[in-house]
């Protein structure tokens, strides 16, 4: 991790004018939208997969907020909700998912009420997403322009032949060859099916794009590559966007701001630098030691001992206290409440009342350390992808 | 559609029907009594000069492989099958060409009915998962899959034509009967239709909606229909346009694949109702132990389920742009 | 293909009768696996003592000496009505199970050994075997195997002659149905274990197998089949509703047995006497509806099984 993280948004970093969502768009907000209202506002919103085996609390009371132009970053290891959350947001969620509390306001307007067909309108005309692994988010039967064009057609009722045009223009905006349009997802690489995935979600012109691991499935420098044109589109097109990732590197090129997630909670959640530059979880600590530091010249992985929790039954106080070093009597007990130290938000008891946000990294006397008999039974998952990153 | 992709389908096909000439040879020499005497059997007032010129014919003077085996497969191509046991004199190419007709009419329709509905069933089945159709549609498709064919024809002859008299019990038109117009002709060869063809179709119609449902229910967890649900496409749109494109792939071959399989089920189907095509012949044959005749239904079934099979490919090919390059 | 190569199958036996007992366990707990397994019970115990159900199966001679009626509807005395040779339908109905069933399994372990054995060796030894095999595979996949059947049936009977030899108690004309259904229908199942053997080759412990020194033949008793074992018994499943069904239907065109009689054997009696045009539902409908059962059991069986096993589903779920 680089000590000089920079945001990588010169215009936030200036601090100087931030855009509300009324001025950068090209279209009249949607009808009921408060001109005055956040972009996007979730709070406390909680996703649950019903299973014969019981119910998984995959999201589990998770609030943040994206302003106009921002770029968030949700990271966790694998299986701790942070796509669930993501799909939340416009409900593209398996059949037996279903969002039991909170809210999502897009404009003010919360989206969670809403019926399937009037959900709808808002996908991808607000909220659009680019996939993980283009090959299989792109339709193998289609060529390219036609998938391009058709939420242009379906939902914007734009002509057969603009469309057309416009899925040109989006294809060269991403660095694709007008002519490669009347390609099909297999006869393109990687890296190109994943430019092509970008110019899709940009199609309608959408307020939020969100990636969910838009580049894991890449090699390096493909993905070097994907992450820059989503950092030059973002300044161009003055989109917002919220990126799905494990690998905490690409969150540090191309966020604003960063939310740690575990077991369906927020864990901490602040602008990049502040969190990376001073973890205060103990899980943000430890996932950030689990990345070789470039800068120490030190090339040993930290791995964070134990499993994920079953979240069919989640521990009842702090969900991470069975893997936490400085877990406490209190954490195994009682939830921890979320405190804010200027911009970051923690929720751990190391940062109680008294507390003036300086990060611990020392365990506190009473610590009862982890203890392998609250250590979760395994999930379906690779316990720390962090690593394989 | 890449040539090599055609090329290797036709090799394909060609190996098939070499193989299916093979078998055909080999059942002809595995019959008790001499080949000659099978061939001939059902001509009248054989000399021994038409005796000497079977023999030459079909090269029974040379070894068994290859020569015989050549003098057979040239027979075959050129369309000579050899005679029917039972009908005197005749060939089995004139039994057949008398037969395919009906055959062609009953089979073709209600595989056409069947594809129509049974597809249409399977996609709603699946993309409704849990639904009540699904519910509905999955058990009457599982039920109708493990009934033999005839069978449904026995039950709704009992109930349509025996209990409420709306449709004849047999045949393909009344036996005696003339016609004022061609109309009245058609109207009396539908009525007879009706039946066997709502019996083929039904039969089909399980087989097809169970193969379907499954390729949908496979489908529509893949991630570009979750793209699409993610545009905000109507639902039915994304089913028409995004899943049903995809699950079409499996099926046509599996439907494809099974059609040597259907035609067993519509030859007993023929017999419930005597309709006179390919099946009844089957079974004519059958009991009088008319090796040639059965032979030919053999090669002619299943040569057509080849090419059936081999226009399947290129179905495929034409829906798959992956198999195209 | 021949009884020399049987034991490769058998030496699995003990593992495979392990596993059985929790795949019932988990069968029970599923609606489908526990309707089919209830099917299953039912006309399995039917199959095995029809005799104390129903007494000795009659013949015409028996419905003549009690001077039964001819064709009647069912009545109290005879629950599913009399034959036009005037046996009691409840008593052949219920012997029919033990023929039909009988011819059915029998010609499924005829099917999947040969599939077994073709899959197997198809998959392990790959290359020149593996193209020919697969090529015949293939062959016998595609073409209408039940016309196939017909003649050769018809064919094998000339040439044994009239036996009316029995083996194990089951006659000569069945013998040859069993073994007719056993050669014209094992590729799919051919097909289904050459895959999975493919996928095991690669896997680790065959190599160390192969490290150590082991022959080939070793390894596939050792290491492969057991693990397809699985794949196997959910595949017999589907593959016995499909040996019933091409039974009957080989008896219902006339290939059956009437001393013997199967449920498709009933069915082409009733035909032969036009039972449905005469408005004889009776005749038909109970051997029909035992036919449907019995196949729709194993249809859902073998499909829960193959949820249960195959691990290309079971990692969808």
């Amino acid at each position: 991790m680089t000590a000089e993280l920079e945001p990588a948004n010169e215009a936030a970093a200036a601090g100087a004018h931030v855009t509300t969502a009324a001025e950068r768009r090209h279209r009249p907000l949607p009808k009921l939208a408060d001109p005055a209202a956040p972009l996007l506002e979730v709070e406390d919103l909680k996703t649950h997969f019903r299973l014969e085996s019981g119910t998984v609390r995959a999201v589990d009371g998770v609030s943040f907020r994206l302003d106009a132009g921002e770029a968030l970053g949700i990271a966790g290891e694998s299986g701790c909700g942070k796509t669930t959350t993501a799909l939340s947001l416009i409900r593209l969620l398996p059949a037996n998912a279903r969002i039991v509390a909170g809210s999502v306001k897009l404009y003010g307007i919360d989206l969670v009420p809403k019926n399937d067909n009037a959900l709808r309108r808002y996908r991808w005309r607000e909220i659009s997403i680019v996939f993980q692994g283009a090959m299989n988010a792109l339709n193998p039967v289609h060529r390219l322009h036609d998938q391009i064009a058709e939420p242009l057609m379906e939902r914007l009722s734009v002509s057969e032949k603009e469309a057309r045009k416009r899925a040109g223009d989006l294809l060269e905006l991403v660095g694709i060859p007008r002519k490669r349009g009347s390609a099909y997802p297999h006869e393109l690489s990687g890296g190109m099916r994943q430019r092509a995935m970008i110019a899709m979600a940009l199609a309608c012109d959408p307020a939020i794009v969100i990636g969910d691991e838009p580049t894991t499935a890449l090699d390096v420098m493909v993905q070097a590559q994907i992450l820059e044109l989503l950092e030059d589109l973002r300044h161009k097109l003055g989109l917002s966007l919220i990126l799905i990732t494990h690998d905490l590197s690409v969150i540090a090129e191309t966020c604003d701001r960063v939310l740690i997630m575990y077991a369906g909670r927020v864990a901490e959640e602040g602008p990049v630098h502040e969190v990376f530059r001073r973890p205060r979880h103990p899980y943000t600590q430890k996932l950030l030691s689990a990345f070789p530091n470039i800068h120490a010249d030190r090339r040993t992985l930290d791995v964070i001992p134990g499993m994920p929790p079953d979240l069919r039954h989640p521990p009842p106080g702090c969900r991470f206290a069975p893997r936490c070093a400085f877990a406490m009597a209190v954490c195994t007990e009682v939830v921890p409440p979320e405190t804010r130290f200027d911009d970051v938000r923690v929720a751990c008891h190391l940062y109680g009342p008294e507390s003036d946000g300086t990060p611990v990294t020392v365990a506190p006397a009473d610590a009862i350390g982890p203890s392998q008999a609250l250590v979760g039974a395994p999930l379906d998952v690779p316990p720390i992808e962090v690593l394989e990153g | 559609m890449g040539s090599a992709y055609l090329v290797r389908r036709l090799a394909s096909a060609a190996i098939t029907i070499l193989l299916i000439v093979l078998i055909n040879f080999l059942l002809f020499r595995a019959m008790p009594g001499s080949p000659e005497r099978i061939i001939l059997r059902g001509v009248p007032n054989v000399t021994l000069e038409r005796l000497e010129a079977t023999r030459e014919r079909w090269g029974l003077n040379e070894p068994l492989f290859p020569d015989q085996f050549v003098s057979f497969l040239q027979a075959t191509a050129s369309g000579d099958l050899g005679f029917s046991f039972v009908a005197r004199g005749q060939t089995v190419g004139e039994v057949l060409a008398q037969r395919i007709w009906p055959t062609l009419i009953l089979f073709g329709l209600g595989e056409l009915v069947a594809i129509v509905v049974g597809l249409a069933l399977g996609a709603y089945s699946g993309w409704r998962r849990g639904g009540p159709i699904d519910f509905v549609g999955n058990g009457v498709s599982l039920i109708l899959y493990s009934a033999p064919y005839f069978l449904l024809g026995m039950i709704l002859l009992l109930i349509f034509a025996t209990n409420l008299g709306w449709f004849p019990t047999f045949g393909m038109l009344t036996a005696g009967a003339t016609y004022s117009s061609p109309v009245d002709r058609l109207v009396d060869f539908l009525s007879h239709l009706a039946l066997p063809l709502a019996t083929v179709a039904l039969g089909l119609i399980g087989q097809y909606a169970i193969v379907m449902r499954s390729s949908i229910i496979e489908t529509s967890s893949d991630d570009y229909v979750t793209t699409a649900r993610g545009m905000g496409l109507k639902d039915s749109r994304v089913l028409r346009h995004h899943a049903l494109p995809n699950a079409m792939l499996p099926t046509v071959t599996l439907v494809a694949i099974n059609l040597g399989y259907v035609v067993a089920g519509a030859i007993t189907v023929e017999v419930v109702f005597n309709w006179p095509g390919l099946g009844t012949l089957t079974v004519e044959a059958l009991t009088a132990r008319d090796y040639p005749v059965l032979q030919g239904v053999f090669l002619l079934l299943s040569v057509s389920v080849v090419l059936a099979n081999l226009a399947a490919d290129m179905v495929y090919g034409v829906l798959d742009p992956r198999v195209r390059t | 293909m021949t009884v020399s190569e049987l034991p490769i199958v058998r030496r699995t036996g003990s593992g495979r009768a392990m596993r059985l007992g929790g795949l019932v366990r988990q069968l029970l707990r599923r609606p489908d696996g526990f309707a089919g397994l209830c099917i299953l019970v039912f006309f399995g115990v039917i199959a095995l003592v029809p005799d104390l159900l129903v007494g000795p199966l009659q013949t015409p001679v028996t419905g003549l000496e009690n001077g039964y009626p001819r064709l009647a509807p069912p009545s109290f005395q005879f629950p599913l009505g009399t034959d036009e040779l005037r046996r009691d339908m409840l008593n052949l109905t219920v012997h029919g199970a033990r023929v039909s069933m009988v011819i059915g399994l029998l010609a499924t372990v005829i099917t999947v050994v040969i599939g077994v054995i073709v899959g197997v060796v198809s998959g392990f030894i790959g290359g020149r075997t593996d193209g020919v095999l697969m090529r015949i595979t293939d062959f016998f996949l595609v073409i209408p195997t039940f016309v196939l059947a017909i003649i050769l049936t018809s064919i094998i009977r000339d040439m044994i002659g009239s036996a009316s030899r029995e083996i194990l108690g089951i006659r000569m004309t069945l013998i040859v149905i069993i073994i007719v259904i056993g050669i014209t229908s094992w590729a799919s199942t051919a097909r289904i274990i050459r895959s999975q053997t493919l996928s095991l080759k690669e896997r680790a412990f065959v190599d160390r197998a192969r490290v150590i020194g082991a022959g080939g033949g070793h390894i596939m008793n050792r290491h492969i089949l057991p693990n397809v074992v699985n794949l196997i018994v959910a595949n017999a499943v589907l593959v016995f509703a499909g040996a019933v069904l091409t039974e009957t239907t080989l008896s219902f065109i006339g290939l059956g047995d009437p001393l013997q009689p199967s449920w498709g054997q009933i069915l082409e009696s009733s035909r032969e006497i036009g039972a449905p045009s005469l408005g004889a539902w009776w005749y038909f409908v109970p051997p029909g509806a035992c036919i449907v059962l019995v196949v729709f059991a194993f249809t859902l069986l073998g499909s829960a099984l193959d949820e249960m096993l195959n691990p290309r589903r079971r990692a969808r779920q």
